[in-house]
Parts: structure tokens; sequence; C-alpha cells
């Protein structure tokens, strides 16, 4: 919140409300964070949470139960298909960054090679 | 002629003070509902795999002036990483690069459907590694820094347990949330810790975790203040163009919510805050235990003393249990993203850290 520190004038009726606005706000604002941070809200919130999981997840199968049947029906690719051709996908980009960084290294190991080579012609040191 | 010396009622006036107040209306409305231009530094692509992606900055330094050790940023997973950058004049990518260094960020993107079962061990041992690698080969250093900040510590810190010997010499954890001992400290923990509360039956119905439920459960610990204080907040404030700017800017990252890789939410609950396996020494990653005291890269964790979402003891109690011998606590006063972002980070968190990475780098 915003800190006022200007004196309280009584002749100023808005100012006024800002500053019961201001002391309401954090009185409320202190007692949400206790009620947030006790055990009660914790176990209120987990039973609200596993009840509507509770009606969500049969519904949601169902759902995607039917949507797959659909799918197939119609000889559409499903969730499924397209998910693991996305990991297919991702399987197939690590291996080309594996392959570009070994490539990378090929390619340096020869100038680092002649790079030794005339350090070591020239009586420098490789250290 | 003004309306009182006229002696025509003061409507005028009235009028003014009204035209005001729309004027303040429709300001207040543009500014909670559109989007401020963030992460405006210039910087390259230059690596991408699945929705991962590792960027370069334009560096602003001429190259003998420049630190010699380049720096990786590891944002979150839950959030964009623009907050990092947040608005030209004052962003920590800016200040950084004109503090000379050769600077990277890894945006971990938004995880599709097909990345449900995505897990802390697939960003510490797939993806990092293979960052760690491009940065490397970019900046033809062997050794690098990095910066993690909220889960992109905790990934941060996963990594350099289980590869100390891959070149990492400096590791600043910013809000790091590592240590779960303290089941009381703040919301979240309290939460999700208990017997009742399934990670697992939530991921099984949705997958990933919706970006609007982690949006309302950071909210939610403090209520008053994000749901409405904030907004009063800018009401207050609409007159003055410096706070509407970073009111702006930040509510825009805000807004930009991304989901949760359903996998990786339910090891954060599971192994992380009801077993607390780090602390423990009990976590396996690919067969791999990860014993903190193999950290051995120099170590600055940043602590914010007013975090509710990672208390400072969650972020603090690991520091007698990693290897390093360079090690260094520094608590700032702030909130989690207020540290970095907020209107005194520019005085108080950015140049510690980089005088600390200067001194090492």
């Amino acid at each position: 919140m915003s800190q006022n520190d200007d004196p309280v004038n009584p002749f100023d009726p808005l100012g006024l409300m800002k500053g019961m606005r201001d002391a309401g706000m954090d009185a409320w604002s202190k007692s949400m964070i206790q009620l947030v941070n006790s055990d009660a809200y914790a176990q209120a919130s987990a039973v609200m949470l596993n009840t509507w999981l509770a009606h969500l997840a049969p519904l949601h199968k169902a759902m995607a139960t039917a949507i797959t049947q659909a799918l197939t029906s119609v000889n559409m690719p499903t969730r499924e298909d397209v998910t693991s051709l996305a990991n297919r996908l991702t399987n197939i980009e690590m291996r080309l960054d594996d392959m570009e960084a070994l490539l990378e290294e090929i390619r340096s190991s020869p100038r680092k090679a002649s790079a030794h080579k005339s350090r070591a012609s020239n009586g420098g040191t490789s250290q | 002629m003004t309306a009182a010396q006229s002696g025509a009622p003061a409507f005028a006036d009235l009028y003014n003070e009204l035209f005001k107040s729309y004027e303040r209306g429709r300001t207040f409305k543009q500014i909670v509902t559109t989007n401020a231009r963030i992460a405006q530094t210039p910087k390259t692509l230059v690596w991408a795999l699945n929705k991962a992606k590792l960027y370069r900055y334009v560096p602003v330094v001429p190259e003998e002036q420049r630190h010699r050790i380049p720096l990786l940023m590891v944002f979150a997973i839950m959030n964009r990483p623009h907050v990092l950058d947040l608005r030209p004049g004052h962003s920590f990518v800016e200040y950084m690069l004109q503090h000379g260094y050769d600077l990277y960020l890894l945006d971990w993107g938004a995880p599709g459907p097909e990345d449900r079962d995505m897990k802390f061990d697939d960003y510490a041992l797939e993806y990092l590694p293979r960052v760690i690698r491009k940065v490397k080969s970019l900046s033809g250093a062997s050794e690098f820094s990095m910066l993690g900040w909220c889960l992109g510590a905790l990934i941060s810190t996963l990594y350099a347990a289980l590869r100390p010997s891959d070149g990492l010499k400096n590791l600043v954890l910013l809000t790091a949330p590592l240590d779960f001992t303290d089941k009381s400290a703040g919301g979240f923990i309290r939460w999700t810790s208990i017997q009742q509360f399934s990670a697992d039956g939530l991921v099984d119905a949705l997958g990933n975790i919706p970006g609007e439920m982690i949006d309302y459960g950071a909210k939610a610990l403090k209520p008053a203040e994000n749901f409405i204080g904030s907004y009063l907040d800018l009401w207050d404030n609409i007159d003055n163009p410096k706070v509407l700017a970073a009111w702006h800017s930040m509510n825009t990252w805000v807004r930009d919510i991304i989901p949760m890789a359903g996998g990786a939410y339910r090891q954060l609950i599971n192994e992380f805050y009801k077993e607390n396996r780090l602390v423990q020494g009990k976590l396996v990653m690919r067969g791999e235990r990860v014993d903190l005291a193999h950290l051995t890269a120099n170590v600055l964790n940043v602590i914010a003393e007013g975090d509710h979402i990672t208390p400072p003891c969650q972020s603090e109690g690991i520091m007698a249990r990693i290897g390093s011998q360079d090690k260094e606590v520094f608590r700032v006063r702030g909130g989690h993203i207020g540290i970095m972002a907020g209107s005194g980070a520019e005085r108080n968190t950015w140049p510690h850290i980089e005088a600390w990475l200067a001194a090492r780098s």
C-alpha cells in the first residue's frame, strides 16, 4: 500500500475517507494473511479441491474416451497420436543437437591441434 | 475572468474535475487491460529444443572490456522470464550488459500436453547440460556463471550438485526454494504438505497445471493486497507517470501466465514440499543421488526477507550442506519479485550481485 505521511486534515472528508480505507485495508490484509496461513484453511481448500477432482475426473475420462472414439472412427489423429508425435520430434531434436555439438567439436579439434603445433614450433609452451 | 470572479457557480471547475476523473478512469482501464512493452533489450535466439529457447543478448561493451566468464540466467518454469528485462531503464539484463557481461537467458517456454510428464530430472539433466554446452561453445569459455531464480534456482542447484565438474564457477541463487524442513513456513507449504492435498489427483485430472491455478495460488497468499490493494495503489498514483509505467510493465508480466508441466508439479509437491528429499539427501534423479556436498561452485544466495512465496528459511538452510568454500548469504528487504524488479532493486540487489560476480569473473 502507498504510504501517506501527510497530517490528517479534519476538514478534508476525502482525505479522511482515504485514511480510513487504508487502515481498513491494512487490518483486513493482516487478518486474511493469518487466515490463509492457518491449518484450517489448508484442510478446507484440500477438501474442496478433492471434491472438485472427484467430480471432474470421471467427467474428464468419459469425455476423453468419447472424443477418442469419435476421432478414431473418422480416421483422425487423437490427442495421444499428436503427443506421441511431438515426443518423437523432441527426441529427434535432441539427437540433432548432439550431432551438431559433435560436429562443432570435430571442427574445432584440428584448429586446436594446429594452434598447439604452431605454438610448439614457435618455442612456446602449451600451458 | 474565472468562474468565481464572474460570480457564476463553479460549473467550470466541476466540469474540469469530472473530466479529470473520467480521464483517470480511462487511464486506469487502459493500464489494467493492455500490455506494456517489456523485454525490449536486443537479443538473438541461439538455441532451441522443444519449447525451450536460449537467447544471447547483444553486448553493449567492447569485447576487451567484457568479463571473461559468461553468465547464464535460468528463470522459473511457471512464468515468463521477462521480469529480468522488465522495461528500458529498469532492467537487470540492461544493467548487467552495461557492466560487461556476456549474457544468456534460458526461457523454458510454455509446456504443451505432450510435456505433461516432464520432471525436474529432464530440466536439470537433459535440457540444462545442452544449454550449457551451447553457452560454452558460443562464448569460447570453459567456465561459466549461472543465475537461477525461484524454481530456476532449484534446477540450477540440482545441476550444480549433479555435475560439479562441468565448469560452473559461480552460482547465484535468487529466492531459491530448497529446504522444506519447516512445514509451517508460508502458505504454499502449509497448503500442499498436508496429507489430504493430492498433487497426483490434480495432475492425473488436468495433465499440466493451468497457469490460472498457479497464479491464483500465488495471489491467494496475500489476497487483500493482490486482488484489491494493488489496484487501489494504481488508482492513488494514477497521475504519477513513473508509477504508472512501473505498474503497467509489472502487470503485463504478471498477466502473461503459462502452465506448469504436470510431472514437475507432482515432483515439486511430493518429493520437495512433502518429503524434503533434497535436504535429506534422498533425492534420486535418473539413478543418481543428489548430494548437496558435491556443489562446489562459489555461491551467492540472495534471500528476500519479506518473501511469502519462498520464505527465507527455505533458501538459507542449504548453506551448511553445500560443499562450496566461497559462499555468501545476501538478505535483501523486499518480496519474492520485488527484490529484483522493484524500485529499490537497482540500488540494493543488482549492484551486490554484479560486484560479487565481477570479483569472480
